[in-house]
């Protein structure tokens, strides 16, 4: 195996697990000191539909036999009550409940970086295979491979971010996770597990249906590649020179034979997407019968996420337009701002075919900018998705700038916030302005990897055309 | 800060190519901005513009003063008591707040006394962040040395009982001082009017605050007591209709539209008329709307003939460089003058001296982040508030007209707020004041922030494109070039850890009590000093560490992440605090942008790189927290009363204040000054 010994000075270097359990411990230190920190109430770190306090305002109307939408406190899936619902209330020692809830924000954070380890292991492991089926691994001696997946994951658990939402008692972590889920599964070829993240996550907050694309070019092209031409063109060059070596050859063409695209993957994970989702549909409608059945889960959820009902502020720029608004544009506005995030699926789908994971990381960061209620979770699991492609994405420019722009507003955001409410001596403006600066600042890190990713293919191509 | 854009791509946006413009002219843009910078900061006395009421509803002064004679007489016999009982021998502190209470409820208010307890000092370095705790109070009556408010307020006849104005009066309830009883004395002929007058729309509420434990301790007890609900509250209420008279409940009136603060100084004036000064900041920076200043001053002036004052640095009137640069602006003025009539701008030099010396103290304040008096308890809950200071003409005679004019002064005032129908919003929060009926706004004295620090990520960007150019070929960095500065990042990222460590060994310190400032001073260095070593030694162990060959790449990464988190740093606290931000910049900017490694200049040996060697170690020196702090002092107050302690005693002033520049200085100033020296030694 000779991406392992490649990659393998790196790796020990790493220390992966060492750092992995140190940033649980870490987490569970922050845990403890969650009361301090109140982090469950800062607009940035809990949103309406993420925020566990409001789930369990939620639990409590359901005990009641209530609707637990009524009040227009929970807009959350009725599944995720049944399952942390009763945590929500449960003590252990005298230990706040929110610990529990935070324990189980960890294992998920936990599990998601495993995933995503073993995805970036899986495209590293993709990358390499294609450097040399196109002929080009001994142009790329002087560069090491950089074990993508593990850094991945390592900043997926030491990302502020992360750790914020993490102890922020709220579910942004659980939803996370079952993204992840989807896509290590669509990458490893594991098809039930792909279908069941992709339901589960779409169930809880939606916008992940839009992972759909990327998830069946996963399983019907393979994992990220170079553009499938050239691959065709090597095979037709490598033939003519190399045409004594036929067990290479043989191999080369076994590469070309699955650039093809293979339906019968994608029916089955339709197939078995259909299976969860009745599924999920059928516990929804046991735990909703006596409160208006889907109907109603469906207008107080996805209604909720869709109408922008809710106008606190928050790290997003829809809550401020959407109060400047006058009402009869509203629904006009509504629609432009959801097709928006319709619009960009379609031309990026066709242009990042090649890489479907690639794609999975713009549309969350495209649709974690345009969300109705975003929170740093969701910048959290993108930012890690952008690092398992730190061997592509090695030509990136403003990366510094970005960072800078980044760790600023994070900052600045707080303070604003702190300014306009408990100061006084500020205005929703200045909060809103922060707002603008993070969405500008997303905007030139999906516009730079898009264009870095793109100027990679373009380096492949010469380089293939000189060999 | 666009990188190499240009050398990737064919045609770059313009944007981009404006970038690149500056960026490749840095040195020459961050100079010149630089210098405009403190020039537009010396100049804001020039650029102040004249206050004006801003809210129409205040209408100060539309209706005469209500306040006779006769009230102000009363007020009189009230503090002749008020000093027969303070000349008594035996004193158990209860005597005055009884006695102010019995005069409360003979004129017709409601009384209650409350008991409070002064808290702990507290750190909460995350508030500006967070936002206030959660009202935590702790019932902890251990100590019997607790102080007694007397709390007397007026339910309006024309109001609803949701808002309410303040009147605060400090005094000492077991010796009160003459001027303390002549500002209760004050208080209680405008709390009877008010207690007869028609026209009140908003209660009065009366706090003769007990400053035996300070001035604003008192003050920010009462007002915590009043913002928290405690469940006593109730049962109290059922109780204290059952007694006549005086209640022990806590008694409420609405939110609170303004407060005033009067004090009476104890010095007499040398002046012909009475004086006002007035004080406004609050803690860390924060100031009343500027309307609430206003009609003080226009009252005070216009009303009562007072001579109004606002705090200024006093040595730096006789400053003759401040005078030469007057006279240099009235004379530019003048000029400009002849050859267009239209352009007015220039004002008499001693004008501008004086604006200068009110700014600095005005500056000097709010950068301190501590309350200069107890208005400043106010503003922690949004409550716009201002102490007035007056200063008595005669010492003993006249008092009868001096209570008369201060009296109809506070009633014009609480008479105009009494007026407003929304909060005060019209008018400034963020400005600073030249002189009481002059102020710059945050719109002009922030151009003087911008150019200051406007270099920086000019030189960031421009250290950042020159590293990845001249980038050694030969050199294996197992990253791309695009990635190279996450070592200097990591670095960087290690010494503000570090500065926040050092952020809280004061508070370990403190644990510890009984040593002296000097010991304590030491500690802090020598322990901070320790760990510095530490992390160093223990950064090596990181993953992406790769210490041999971050001391063989470029320094010049390293500063361009250092130049970039001063920028941030700077940013950041230009929010929370301008003042500080200022000041900070005025050190930091010339220190991080200057900062090239002293070994290159020594090689070089030429008169351009020991001129820059010579600057550098002059920087580095000033900027060192304790030196920049000594050096001020010994500036402004002579050598000869400068301690090396009293640095200690003012960091730990600005901790128990919970001020932002505490913070600043320990994770954003002292990083920087060490990453700097970092550059300095680096060998390269």
């Amino acid at each position: 195996m000779e991406d392992r010994s490649t990659t393998g000075s790196w790796r020990n270097k790493l220390g992966f697990w060492k750092w992995a359990i140190a940033s649980v411990l870490f987490r569970l230190i922050l845990t403890y000191f969650s009361k301090n920190l109140n982090l469950s109430s800062r607009p940035e770190v809990s949103t309406p539909l993420t925020s566990l306090r409001r789930l369990a305002e939620g639990y409590w109307l359901k005990q009641l036999s209530m609707s637990p939408y009524s009040g227009s406190m929970y807009h959350g899936s009725p599944l995720l009550l049944s399952i942390l619902g009763p945590l929500t209330v449960k003590k252990i020692g005298g230990l706040s409940s929110e610990l529990l809830c935070s324990l189980v924000s960890v294992v998920a954070d936990f599990i998601s970086a495993i995933l995503i380890r073993a995805t970036g292991t899986s495209l590293v492991r993709a990358h390499l295979r294609n450097w040399k089926s196109l002929g080009l691994d001994k142009l790329s001696k002087g560069n090491e491979v950089v074990p993508s997946g593990d850094i991945a994951a390592l900043v997926y658990l030491w990302n502020p971010f992360t750790i914020v939402s993490c102890i922020g008692f709220n579910t942004s972590a659980i939803e996370n996770m079952f993204v992840v889920m989807s896509l290590y599964g669509a990458s490893a070829g594991l098809v039930p597990l792909a279908a069941f993240g992709w339901v589960v996550s779409s169930h809880l907050s939606l916008y992940p249906i839009v992972l759909v694309i990327p998830v069946v070019f996963l399983l019907g092209y393979g994992l990220d590649a170079p553009p499938r031409k050239l691959f065709a063109l090597s095979n037709l060059q490598g033939g003519e020179k190399r045409s004594t070596d036929h067990a290479e050859l043989n191999s080369l063409n076994d590469k070309f034979s699955k650039t093809n695209f293979s339906w019968w993957r994608v029916i089955i994970f339709f197939l078995w997407a259909s299976v969860w989702t009745s599924y999920v549909l059928i516990m929804c409608v046991i735990s909703m019968k006596e409160y208006g059945g889907l109907g109603e889960m469906f207008k107080r959820t996805y209604g909720f996420i869709l109408a922008i009902e809710d106008l606190s502020p928050n790290i997003g720029v829809l809550w401020y337009f959407f109060a400047e608004v006058f009402d009869f544009f509203r629904n006009f506005f509504l629609i432009v701002f959801h097709v928006n995030i319709l619009f960009m699926i379609l031309p990026l789908a066709i242009r990042l075919n090649h890489r479907p994971c690639f794609l999975a990381f713009v549309y969350l960061a495209v649709s974690s900018m345009l969300k109705s209620y975003p929170s740093v979770g969701d910048s959290a699991l993108y930012l890690s998705l952008l690092v398992l492609f730190v061997n592509e994405l090695a030509e990136m420019q403003f990366t510094f700038f970005l960072f800078c722009g980044y760790v600023g507003i994070s900052l600045l955001s707080p303070v604003m916030h702190n300014l306009w409410i408990w100061r006084g001596t500020g205005n929703a403006n200045f909060y809103f302005a922060t707002a603008i600066g993070y969405a500008c600042f997303q905007i030139i890190l999906v516009v730079e990897s898009v264009s870095a990713m793109l100027n990679h293919d373009r380096k492949i191509r010469k380089l293939c055309n000189k060999v | 800060m666009a990188e190499v854009s240009a050398v990737v791509k064919p045609k770059p946006r313009p944007i981009i190519r404006i970038g690149l413009f500056l960026i490749s002219h840095s040195l020459f843009v961050s100079i010149v901005c630089c210098i405009a910078g403190v020039l537009a900061l010396l100049l804001l006395p020039v650029l102040a513009k004249n206050t004006y009421i801003s809210e129409n509803a205040l209408m100060p002064g539309s209706a005469s003063a209500m306040l006779s004679s006769d009230d102000a007489s009363d007020g009189h016999v009230f503090l002749n008591k008020i000093m027969s009982i303070s000349s008594m021998s035996k004193n158990s502190g209860i005597e005055i707040p009884e006695l102010i209470a019995k005069h409360i409820t003979e004129s017709g208010g409601e009384v209650n006394y409350h008991k409070f307890q002064p808290l702990s000092d507290s750190f909460h370095p995350l508030q500006f962040f967070v936002g206030p705790d959660a009202g935590i109070v702790q019932d902890n009556y251990s100590s019997t040395s607790y102080g007694v408010n007397t709390v007397g307020i007026v339910r309006a006849p024309r109001g609803d009982g949701k808002e309410a104005i303040i009147i605060v009066t400090p005094y000492n309830s077991v010796k009160p001082t003459t001027s303390e009883a002549l500002s209760l004395g004050v208080a209680y002929s405008v709390f009877t009017l008010l207690s007869r007058v028609s026209w009140l729309a908003k209660d009065i509420i009366w706090v003769a605050a007990d400053s035996r434990h300070g001035e604003h301790a008192a003050v920010a007890a009462w007002l915590r007591d009043y913002y928290t609900l405690s469940s006593g509250d109730l049962e109290h209420e059922v109780t204290s209709v059952k007694r006549e008279g005086v209640s022990n409940g806590f008694r409420r009136a609405g939110t609170m539209a303004a407060a005033l603060v009067i004090k009476v100084a104890d010095s007499s004036t040398g002046f012909e008329k009475d004086g006002l000064k007035i004080y406004a900041e609050a803690s860390n920076g924060q100031m009343p709307n500027l309307d609430l200043i206003n009609i003080d001053n226009y009252l005070a002036v216009h009303g009562q003939g007072l001579q109004v004052r606002v705090e200024k640095i006093w040595s730096l009137l006789d400053s003759w460089w401040l005078y030469s640069l007057g006279e240099l602006q009235e004379l530019i003025g003048k000029v400009a003058k002849s050859l267009n009539p239209g352009w007015k701008f220039g004002i008499p030099a001693s004008d501008y001296v004086e604006g200068c010396a009110t700014l600095a103290s005005s500056l000097y304040n709010q950068a301190l982040g501590v309350p200069t008096g107890p208005h400043g308890a106010f503003r922690d809950y949004q409550v716009d508030a201002i102490t007035l200071e007056f200063s008595p003409r005669f010492s003993s005679s006249q008092r009868v007209l001096f209570l008369l004019h201060v009296g109809r002064l506070v009633e014009g005032v609480i008479r105009s707020v009494n007026n407003l129908l929304e909060k005060f919003h019209q008018s400034f929060f963020l400005y600073l004041m030249t002189s009481p009926s002059r102020f710059v706004s945050v719109g002009i004295y922030m151009i003087a922030f911008a150019l200051l620090i406007a270099p920086l990520p000019l030189a960031a960007a421009a250290l950042f494109s020159d590293a990845s150019k001249s980038k050694s070929p030969g050199e294996s960095i197992p990253t791309s070039p695009a990635w190279n500065w996450l070592y200097a990042a990591k670095t960087v990222l290690i010494v503000h850890l570090w500065g926040a460590i050092v952020t809280i060994i004061p508070y370990l310190l403190h644990q510890s009590p009984d040593s002296s400032p000097l010991t304590s001073l030491s500690m802090w260095i020598a322990s901070s000093a320790i760990l510095l070593f530490f992390t160093r030694a223990a950064s090596g162990s990181l993953p992406f560490s790769r210490a041999s060959q971050l001391q063989t790449s470029e320094w010049t990464l390293l500063k361009a992440v250092t130049v970039a988190t001063a920028f941030i740093g700077l940013c950041l606290m230009s929010v929370i605090n301008y003042a500080t931000a200022e000041i900070g910049a005025l050190l930091l900017v010339p220190m991080c942008l200057m900062a090239v490694p002293l070994r290159a200049d020594l090689k070089a040996k030429t008169m351009k790189a020991v001129v820059r060697g010579a600057c550098n170690l002059l920087l580095v020196f000033v900027g060192f927290p304790p030196a920049a702090f000594l050096l001020s002092k010994v500036a402004l107050a002579g050598f000869d009363r400068v301690r090396l302690d009293d640095f200690w005693n003012w960091t730990e002033s600005l901790r128990e204040w919970n001020s932002a520049t505490y913070i600043y200085i320990c994770m954003v100033h002292l990083p920087c000054w060490v990453l700097c020296i970092h550059i300095l030694l680096h060998r390269r």
